[in-house]
């Protein structure tokens, strides 16, 4: 009973701070005019460049963008490397 | 010179014209002439909502095209002094009048009012163009909603990359959402756009009844947290007070919950 209750409270209190976290990723996108399909192409192209000097499994590579200010977005690439 | 202020959005139904309409009246009370511009060419609304529309004879295309002169399409708000709405035409369409033809109209009206606000159409296309052609700053409308935030964000690029400078209306603020967390706060919407607040306006109901009436809740003798608010919003437009107002009205519930102690301050 008292869990159900924390639970609604918990999922009320959580739409507002949805809303922040999927306006952060969308605005984030927006701004870097980064949509699907050219984010898909970057992501293959950078791994692509990666691979050339480094052994990584090229599906591995990630690319973030967040959004850190209205002027600060950044581009965030990671990429496990594979131990030799 | 008188000022030239955009009111805009991107998203439609955000409450631009009914800030234009109450930004306007309550401008015009303080002692300042105002001419309101509905820039919605093709669905021209700002005429209703001021209840002007039964006096409507020449419109905005047909000044620009010569048709008549601006003093003849300009009509007089007999309710209140120095208040004037120049309408939009209902059967023109946007691409009727450029930018360059706005931006001479609006210098011409600078000259003669002390305030040109210009309402707005939604979107980011020719209609935005034109509206922001002659404005020396803007305001932009936004509800705290993801969809409403995302397209403020693109319109507050546009208006950076043309150098207007841009204040920030939080509309359709619930206090009581916003307590419960269900709502974004005027202060997420801020952080989130990096605009400076003019000021938030409530969530009210003498807003839709007033809309009804054609009478600008400032306007309107009883005094309602949004026309408070619209009051407060003239003063900083102005200059003659530099703080903003919180969102008033909150709850009746939530005022009892609190004087209960069954909710934080
Ligand atoms: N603070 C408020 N409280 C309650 N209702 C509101 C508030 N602000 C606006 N509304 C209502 O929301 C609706 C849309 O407002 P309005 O016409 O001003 O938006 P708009 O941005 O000009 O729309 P459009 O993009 O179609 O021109 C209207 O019915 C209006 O009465
Ligand atoms: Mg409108």
């Amino acid at each position: 009973m008292w869990n159900e209750i924390k639970g609604l409270f918990g999922a009320r209190r959580a739409s507002r701070e949805e809303a922040k976290g999927r306006l952060h990723l969308v605005l984030a996108h927006d701004r870097a005019g980064l949509d699907g399909s050219r984010l898909q192409d970057l992501r293959g192209e950078i791994a692509a460049v990666i691979a050339r000097y480094v052994e990584i499994d090229p599906e591995s590579v990630e690319l973030d963008v967040e959004r850190v200010s209205r002027d600060d977005t950044h581009l965030r690439v990671s990429s496990p490397l594979r131990a030799r | 010179m008188g000022r030239a202020i955009v009111i805009t959005s991107g998203k439609g139904g955000v409450g631009k014209t009914t800030t234009a309409a109450n930004l306007g009246a309550s401008l015009a009370q303080r002692g300042h002439s105002v001419v309101l511009v509905d820039a919605d060419i093709g669905l021209r609304n700002l005429d209703v909502v001021m209840g002007l529309e039964n006096r409507i004879v020449y419109h905005l295309v047909d000044i620009v095209r010569g048709r008549c002169t601006a003093q003849k399409a300009l009509i007089r708000d007999r309710r209140i002094d120095n208040l004037y709405l120049l309408p939009s035409s209902q059967s023109d369409e946007k691409e009727s009048v450029s930018p360059d033809e706005m931006r001479d109209l609006v210098r011409a009206l600078k000259g003669a009012y002390d305030y040109v606000l210009i309402d707005c159409p939604a979107g980011i296309e020719q209609g935005f163009r034109n509206a922001v052609a002659g404005a020396d700053e803007a305001i932009v409308v936004a509800t705290p909603e993801v969809s409403s935030i995302r397209d403020a964000d693109r319109v507050v690029g546009l208006l950076a990359a043309e150098d207007i400078p841009t204040r920030l209306i939080c509309n359709r603020i619930s206090a009581e959402m916003v307590k419960r967390g269900d709502m974004l706060s005027q202060d997420d919407v801020i952080e989130i756009l990096s605009l400076e607040l003019l000021g938030a306006v409530p969530l009210d109901d003498a807003i839709v009844s007033s809309t009804n009436k054609g009478m600008p809740a400032t306007l309107a003798g009883a005094r309602s947290a949004a026309a408070r608010a619209y009051e407060n919003i003239a003063s900083r437009v102005t200059g003659e007070i530099d703080d903003v107002a919180v969102a008033q009205g909150i709850g009746f519930f939530a005022r009892i919950g609190r004087a209960l102690g069954l909710s934080p301050a």
